[in-house]
């Protein structure tokens, strides 16, 4: 074969052009009248400007938007289809997921949760790498904020809604004072979660391991000491939950853990208490309340009645120590 | 100095340095992304130093300012000496080598202040991308011509490559850039689809035909031995241009796409490995029995790692482009790791390679400092492989930790440390960059002149 200049230029030019017309033509062809999915949605001119803050700041560099059937995390529960992102120009369905796939993730928190987060996301997510966003004049953090609350489409806007009901509710519960909205959340918590002790032993390595967990998801909110004094306290209506004032709300005067589990697997929706049923096996979310009965309201139901049949390692029951605490083994100190 | 300079070879040599410019800019760029990444307080409040802005600058400075640049620079040296003729208009080349660097300012600084068109590699903005375009059409007649007004009858296998560069990228930056909106984009899942077209084949029909036509004509000049076989030439160049054009949908494999686009995909980014072989035995067997030349040449040095890199690069893609391989490494570091090798370690060490042939014969001195180029070579080389490492177990530990239930945020505290080495190691690669920007200016203003 003998090269030319022609042979080069056209021959090079024909095979783009015969390559473009199978993988963009074609595909352009099939796709140009694409139906709309059940939740797909026009957006709103403030969501319409806050996607064009998204895109413009590089966000979908780091957040995807698209669920997979593999996938674990925020959104999961429905996998991305093609008629979710028509009309919409640039895509932003992303290559990296250095923070979470944000395709549903309008409704997950409600607004004053991603207040905090622009203005620092380590003031609610302690651990996060993402960029701080203070930056943003509000009127731009507003705009970013309807455009993420409107991720999902209309399965979004059921969640925003459901997020603004009982953020009323629980506005109201606040402002009847501290225990009267303890009791208002401990009356959301189901019959069976409130009498129930935690079933873990509050041992030294449950109490580390809750502590790592506390540092690596509520500081932001509860502070370090568990007094609701997080960086984002100035943030949330209604602000994040003191702990010390559950001492004197117990159920029945002697249980705690089954609450402290059910609210922290289910979360408070409306308040920016999210769920963490996601990101929390079982025994991660025993040891944190486990880690928060012991320290920060001074009393654990941990290992009391009513149990079943103790698992193998765990200490006798009714053999606590006056302390309170149990030894590094998990065993009850020898007299 | 004039502007647009009609002095031979200056159009060579400003591309060139203009290369060496936007490595160390862009590389700035990278460290500081990398950076963010470490510690994500580091930059405070500042809008322009935020990490998708940050990001972006440097992709794109590299793709479309250092690689390609240093490579058109080596290649307006030695298409026209495979040709035996002159570059048809140095002031042409250099009117586009100044509208190319106008277009990477314009796109840096809009992508900083925030304006970007947010899809990957075709982030700048329609004006910019203008300007690129022109640049092409600058080039692509000033080559026409020069290859129209030929002296040698045969066209050496590296004209091919430099001219389909040209021409193809020249037709795919319009296209992939939807250039006919305003925005630059095509809507919906189409737009993905039309994106990733763009993406691949900016690496696959710029960087690679413009890293091998160099490779192919530094290769026989540094061992002083013809080329091993013009049939293997023919081969990978026409399947590279076959092949390389239906791959971009392997970055889609998860994403609600048509079916039958991942399946081309996957296909010919197997079929890849085609290309890919056939130019590296071609290239290793033209060596073959000299290989001492080669590596004790500093030119020869950089282009045999990069061909050393293109291998690992060229079997890396195909596997990772396997469904049950992106089940792990897509979205993750994994890709991070490999798009380094491939752009610094590949078409980047040849460029660089090509840069330091090209610099003294286009000046007419001689090399400031062999001794820091040299130390460039080591610098890049340690810098490319501890990023490949390192990013590629951070997104194994990421991709594994998904596919077992883990959340995104729970793994970030898992890659901290990679990202923390990979910030460390970034400074390596600024530090090549900068030298090696010290040493072509050295080189021109105070190099040795060569006695003709």
């Amino acid at each position: 074969m003998r090269m030319t200049p022609g042979l080069v230029l056209v021959g090079s030019v024909m095979v783009f052009s015969a390559s473009t017309f199978a993988v963009i033509v074609v595909p352009w062809l099939g796709l140009r009248e694409q139906a709309p999915s059940g939740i797909w949605r026009e957006l709103k001119p403030e969501e319409e400007a806050g996607r064009r803050l998204y895109a413009s700041n590089g966000c979908t560099y780091c957040h995807s938007q698209f669920v997979r059937t593999q996938d674990w995390d925020l959104g999961m529960e429905r996998v991305s289809q093609e008629g979710d992102y028509v009309a919409q120009s640039p895509h932003l369905l992303g290559t990296s997921r250095t923070g979470p796939d944000l395709a549903q993730e309008g409704g997950e928190h409600p607004d004053d949760w991603h207040l905090a987060h622009f203005a620092n996301p380590r003031n609610t997510r302690p651990q996060s790498l993402m960029p701080k966003f203070g930056w943003l004049k509000p009127e731009e953090t507003r705009q970013l904020i309807a455009y993420v609350q409107s991720l999902g489409g209309r399965q979004a806007d059921k969640r925003v809604a459901r997020q603004k009901e009982w953020k009323a509710k629980a506005v109201a519960a606040y402002r009847a004072g501290a225990d009267a909205n303890i009791r208002w959340l401990h009356d959301h918590v189901p019959e069976p979660w409130r009498a129930m002790p935690n079933p873990y032993p509050a041992t030294a390595g449950s109490l580390a391991r809750g502590e790592k967990v506390y540092q690596d998801f509520c500081t932001g909110c509860h502070g370090p000491v568990g007094d609701g004094q997080g960086p984002s306290e100035a943030f949330m209506d209604p602000p994040p939950l003191n702990f010390t004032t559950l001492r004197r709300n117990l159920v029945e005067g002697k249980y705690i853990g089954g609450i402290l589990y059910y609210q922290i697997m289910n979360g408070i929706t409306g308040t920016a208490m999210p769920y963490f049923k996601h990101e929390l096996e079982s025994a991660k979310i025993w040891d944190v309340s486990n880690f928060i009965a012991v320290n920060f309201i001074g009393f654990d139901d941990s290992n009391t009645e009513p149990a079943g049949i103790d698992a193998s390692y765990e200490p006798m029951r009714g053999e606590r120590p006056a302390s309170g605490k149990w030894s590094d083994e998990g065993q009850v100190d020898a007299p | 100095m004039k502007l647009i300079s009609n002095e031979q070879q200056s159009a060579a040599r400003a591309f060139l340095v203009s290369g060496m410019v936007w490595m160390a800019v862009g590389a700035t760029f990278g460290l500081l992304g990398g950076m963010a990444l470490a510690a994500p307080e580091v930059f405070g409040n500042v809008p322009w130093l935020t990490f998708g802005r940050v990001r972006a600058a440097h992709i794109n400075l590299v793709v479309v300012g250092f690689v390609p640049m240093a490579l058109l620079g080596a290649g307006l040296h030695f298409v026209p000496a495979l040709l035996r003729t002159r570059l048809y208009s140095e002031r042409m080349a250099n009117g586009a080598m100044w509208v190319w660097n106008a277009a990477l300012l314009l796109g840096t600084i809009t992508l900083l202040l925030g304006h970007s068109q947010a899809r990957e590699y075709a982030d700048y903005i329609w004006p910019v991308d203008a300007l690129i375009v022109l640049a092409f059409v600058l080039l692509l007649y000033d080559l026409g011509m020069t290859m129209a007004r030929r002296q040698e009858p045969l066209m050496y296998v590296s004209v091919w490559y430099f001219a389909a560069a040209v021409v193809v990228t020249g037709s795919l930056f319009p296209l992939g850039n939807a250039m006919w909106n305003w925005n630059g984009a095509m809507s919906g899942v189409m737009d993905a689809i039309l994106l990733w077209f763009y993406g691949h084949n900016v690496v696959g029909l710029l960087l690679t035909p413009l890293a091998i036509a160099a490779a192919y004509y530094l290769v026989p000049v540094i061992t002083k031995r013809p080329l091993y076989s013009h049939t293997l030439s023919l081969v990978g160049f026409w399947t590279l241009l076959g092949f390389y054009t239906h791959i971009g949908g392997h970055h889609l494999l998860q994403a609600p796409i048509p079916a039958w686009l991942k399946v081309i995909s996957v296909i010919d980014s197997v079929m890849m490995m085609i290309p890919v072989l056939v130019v590296l035995i071609n290239l290793w067997l033209t060596a073959r029995g000299r290989y001492g030349e080669l590596l004790t040449d500093l030119s020869g040095r950089f282009i045999f790692l990069g061909t050393v890199n293109y291998l690992v690069v060229g079997i890396q893609g195909p596997l990772q482009s396997l469904p049950s391989v992106q089940r792990v490494t897509h979205f993750t570091n994994w890709t991070v790791a490999h798009a380094h090798l491939a752009v610094l370690g590949f078409a980047g060490m040849i460029g660089l390679g090509a840069l330091w042939y090209t610099l003294p014969r286009v000046c007419g001195r001689l090399l400031w400092s062999e001794k820091l180029a040299n130390l460039q070579f080591w610098l890049v080389f340690v810098g490319v492989w501890a990023f490949m490492l390192i990013l590629t177990a951070g997104g194994v530990v990421q991709g594994n930790a998904w596919i077992n239930g883990e959340t995104v945020y729970r793994t970030v505290p898992m890659i901290a440390p990679y990202m923390q080495l990979r910030a460390l190691f970034g400074v390596t690669i600024l530090l090549a960059a900068y030298l090696g920007l010290y040493n072509v200016l050295m080189t021109i203003y105070k190099g040795k002149r060569i006695e003709r």
